[in-house]
């Protein structure tokens, strides 16, 4: 019998979604078909643009290679659930530096950016660049990113 | 132009919103729009729409595709700032594919400079009429009264009556004959830094792009296409496909001979997107590869040089050029090339298409949905207009969802099955069935008496041309498709042009900023070689070759681009640049296209065989700026899509075939990369131009010429580090 057949879960956005998908689907896909999160985009299939950026525990993950069947009761954030009102900072200070152009992998980049700020409150330049490095902005927003990085890094300080 | 009252016509029925309030709609003379080139025809008529509820909300409609570059914020603004209207209150939406919008095709850099002026008429017309509904309400005359942040308010007792309670008694006022527009220094939002009307949503996830359309009962589909243009399919095993679970239908799609038609391919269709890519992959499919198959990029490229290196065909001349060949004091020759590029929009192709009996409707990112209605026209046996679609949000485009291949495939899978589907391109597709920039070969010879005054220039520039679309015979580029290097600024008394033969063997498109791409590079770089060579600095050389223009129509045009020019000259610190450290320089470059000045001075570090670029100064000269912070970005981004370009990215074909298949083997530009972009914006008076595509042409020769001053070595070849695939 199939693992998918004995009713796992994973938790979205801090409610249980039944896994009700072949265990290799990738998780980009379970969320943005099945449950209808469009907010994580498709943007490579092989985790070479994280357009699909996710949080699992925390933790930025590229949910267009990360099947559904390692996620079995994990916690999985996307950009819908990032914050109650849309204001993490992050949020706040991409509005404050109009960063969005298209905006297409900018829900990615707002989640690697929030993991990267979890762990390392007060990123230098270099280590933003780093962190951010996986994440392509076609349009070439780049600048406004990291500026909008360094602000919500000074917001949370501030709040700390 | 005429402005008219569409309050009590059927326009609302049809833009799905409530009836009630004040409707403005402009009418255009019917070939007002028409720009040479870029509108076959302007349609009809209707093309900016305002509707003010009685609640006071307005909408206001963007006729033109929203691709990132803020259009749908900067047309609106201009409505705004002219009616007096409260951003605030202001709800911006998508207009569907509809002549009423006037011309919706969305490409060179044409939209502000198309717009600008009817969407302003439009603003003010509303609110004359306000003001008129206003002086009615009071009693008084319309000259007492005045418009201010969505109220009008009594001069004589400052009273105030909100937009919203005047909009159905202004339906029914008459319409101004000629609207007085805003002097510059009362505008509200031109001019001004605007935030973008729809960022809110991105940042929380909730933007609806193309590839998130939801329809209940929609199936997924996938697609794998014929490598090489005019192949076929010759043999194809469904078994392994059909087996998955979740998996309905495999479609052929048959190569469909029109321009923007498909190139043909295999579809999937499935329960969702992931299950149909997996069975994409079960497919064993042969193709019929056709005589494309010759083609081989590196050898082409070859090719093309032999062939710009030797006399080709004459496109335009001027004096007399073997004169003053053989009485010149210096004689430099060169030659720039530049490979095929692939757009390489975050969002690959996607749309959805349900195909029924009697409609047919589509939801898609696109450029141009003026097109995907002719070609699912053509394709279907129906009217275009009774092809509806839905224009989404692209994320991104750069020229590539002008053409609409993709919607087309969807079409096919949905009149197949009768089901509403949603086609997503792999990027591995995206990548390899593509409309690419024109792969390029450029020679140039100039001749230059003793004070280092250019007298003589020939210039061959061989590269398939996008009229190859249309017409695959086409053995070269035509005159027309050497027009910008025609009328170049660089004043050059005897001058020859010629076009080298170059026949397509791939599907050839727009990629942002065109042919300014190779010929920016091309002059650019030249001219900063001959500076060297005459023992001048690049800025007077330069500023020498645009005086010596004597042309009396491209007067006003030498002296905003040597004005742009100045303007980074001064802010990167030209003037000291003997003072850098060692292994850094800065290069310029200037360049005229789509009717907008951008120069650029790049500063960078060469250490070793690395290029780091430090920083870059950008300076636009675009008329009137709509949006400051839009006109902004526009040139960040080109500096970033100007870097992959100069540096980076190519598309190779081998046998036909496309080699890329994703962002490892196509590296665009990273944040690692970005250098520090300054932008520099002329305050002016002039009609507004556009911004979208501009800024890409003067990078790549500014960063060339950067490097030369920094190392010595002197990069011809775009991209200047190509990675081997």
């Amino acid at each position: 019998m199939g693992w998918q057949f004995m009713k796992q879960s994973m938790i979205i956005n801090g409610k249980t979604h039944e896994i009700n998908v072949d265990g290799d689907m990738p998780l980009l896909w379970f969320l943005r078909d099945e449950l209808e999160f469009t907010g994580t985009k498709f943007g490579c299939g092989s985790g070479l643009c994280g357009a699909c950026t996710v949080h699992v525990d925390g933790q930025a993950i590229r949910s267009c290679v990360t099947p559904v069947s390692t996620l079995v009761d994990k916690k999985v954030t996307t950009i819908e659930g990032l914050s109650e009102n849309g204001d993490h900072p992050l949020q706040k200070a991409w509005l404050n530096n109009n960063v969005p152009q298209c905006g297409y992998c900018q829900a990615g980049q707002i989640m690697n950016a929030a993991s990267l700020l979890a762990v390392n409150a007060a990123p230098t330049d270099k280590e933003i660049e780093t962190a951010m490095e996986g994440n392509i902005c076609r349009c070439g927003t780049y600048q406004r990113i990291k500026k909008a990085i360094v602000e919500a890094a000074d917001t949370l300080g501030k709040e700390a | 132009m005429s402005v008219f009252n569409a309050s009590r016509r059927d326009f609302l029925k049809t833009a799905g919103v409530a009836t009630g309030g004040l409707v403005i709609g402009v009418a255009l003379p019917a070939n007002a729009l028409v720009e040479k080139g870029i509108f076959k025809d302007s349609g009809t008529n209707l093309n900016a729409f305002i509707h003010l509820a009685d609640n006071g909300d307005t909408i206001i409609y963007c006729g033109r595709c929203e691709m990132g570059q803020g259009i749908s914020t900067a047309l609106p603004s201009a409505v705004a700032d002219e009616m007096e209207a409260d951003w605030l209150r202001v709800i911006v939406k998508q207009g569907d594919a509809d002549e009423k919008f006037g011309p919706q095709a969305t490409g060179g850099s044409a939209s502000i400079r198309v717009m600008y002026q009817p969407m302003r008429e439009a603003g003010a017309t509303a609110k004359a009429m306000l003001i008129a509904a206003a002086a009615k309400v009071w009693k008084t005359s319309p000259d007492n009264c005045f418009a201010q942040s969505h109220f009008v308010i009594n001069k004589s007792n400052q009273q105030k009556l909100g937009f919203g309670d005047l909009a159905s008694i202004a339906a029914n006022m008459p319409i101004p004959e000629k609207p007085t527009l805003k002097k510059k220094s009362d505008f509200n939002y031109i001019g001004k830094k605007l935030p973008r009307h729809d960022q809110g949503e991105v940042v929380i996830g909730k933007r609806i792009y193309g590839v998130d359309t939801k329809l209940p009962g929609l199936k997924y589909a996938a697609i794998v296409h014929c490598p090489v243009l005019g192949g076929s399919l010759k043999n194809l095993d469904k078994t392994d496909a059909l087996k998955l679970k979740g998996v309905s239908n495999v479609v052929e799609i048959p190569r469909f001979d029109v321009p923007f038609g498909s190139i043909g391919g295999v579809a999937v269709v499935a329960d969702n997107s992931w299950t149909a890519q997996q069975a994409i992959k079960k497919l064993k499919i042969e193709w019929h590869l056709g005589e494309n198959a010759i083609y081989n990029t590196k050898e082409y490229k070859q090719q093309l040089v032999a062939n710009v290196e030797k006399p080709a065909t004459l496109a335009a001349e001027r004096g007399d050029l073997d004169k003053a060949f053989k009485s010149a004091k210096h004689k430099i020759t060169a030659t720039y090339t530049g490979g095929h590029l692939s757009h390489a929009p975050m969002e690959p192709n996607a749309s959805v298409v349900w195909v029924q009996k009697d409609s047919c409707e589509v939801w898609a990112s696109t450029q141009s949905p003026v097109d995907i209605q002719k070609v699912l026209g053509q394709y279907l046996k129906r009217d275009p207009k009774d092809i509806v679609v839905h224009v989404a949000m692209a994320g991104g485009a750069f020229g590539r969802k002008f053409k609409c291949d993709y919607v087309h495939e969807a079409a096919v899978i949905s009149e197949k099955t009768g089901e509403p589907i949603q086609l997503i391109w792999s990027r591995e597709e995206d990548m390899r069935t593509g409309y690419y920039h024109s792969i390029n070969a450029q020679h140039i010879e100039a001749s230059m008496d003793e004070q280092g005054n250019v007298t003589g220039w020939l210039h061959r520039a061989a590269f398939p041309s996008i009229s190859s679309l249309f017409d695959p015979s086409l053995e070269r580029a035509s005159a027309d498709s050497l027009g910008e290097v025609t009328n170049h600024l660089f004043g050059v008394e005897n001058f020859r042009a010629e076009s080298g033969d170059a026949k397509a063997h791939t599907r050839i498109g727009w990629y942002r900023a065109v042919y300014a791409i190779f010929y920016g590079f091309a002059f650019g770089t030249f001219a900063d070689e001959l500076a060297y060579k005459a023992g001048k600095d690049s800025l007077s050389f330069v500023n020498q070759l645009l005086d010596n223009n004597h042309n009396e129509k491209q007067q006003a045009q030498i002296q905003r681009a040597k004005a742009v020019l100045a303007v980074v000259a001064n802010k990167s610190d030209w003037h000291k640049r003997s003072t850098l450290p060692k292994g850094q320089g800065i290069g310029l470059a200037v360049h005229y296209s789509f009717r907008s000045f951008v120069a650029m001075a790049v500063h960078v570090e060469v250490k070793g065989g690395e290029i780091k670029v430090l920083n870059v100064d950008c300076a636009i000269d675009c008329g009137q700026v709509l949006n400051l912070d839009g006109a902004t970005a526009q040139m960040e981004g080109a500096v970033a899509m100007g870097m992959s370009l100069a540096l980076s990215t190519e598309i190779t074909f081998r046998e036909g075939a496309v080699v890329n298949s994703n962002f490892h083997d196509y590296p665009v530009m990273r944040i690692t990369d970005m250098p520090n972009v300054r932008v520099h914006i002329t305050d002016s008076d002039e009609s507004p131009t556009g911004l979208g595509e501009p800024g890409v042409a003067p990078f790549a020769p500014a960063l060339s010429n950067a490097v030369f001053a920094a190392s010595g070595k002197r990069y011809r070849d775009l991209p200047f580090k190509p990675l081997a695939v």
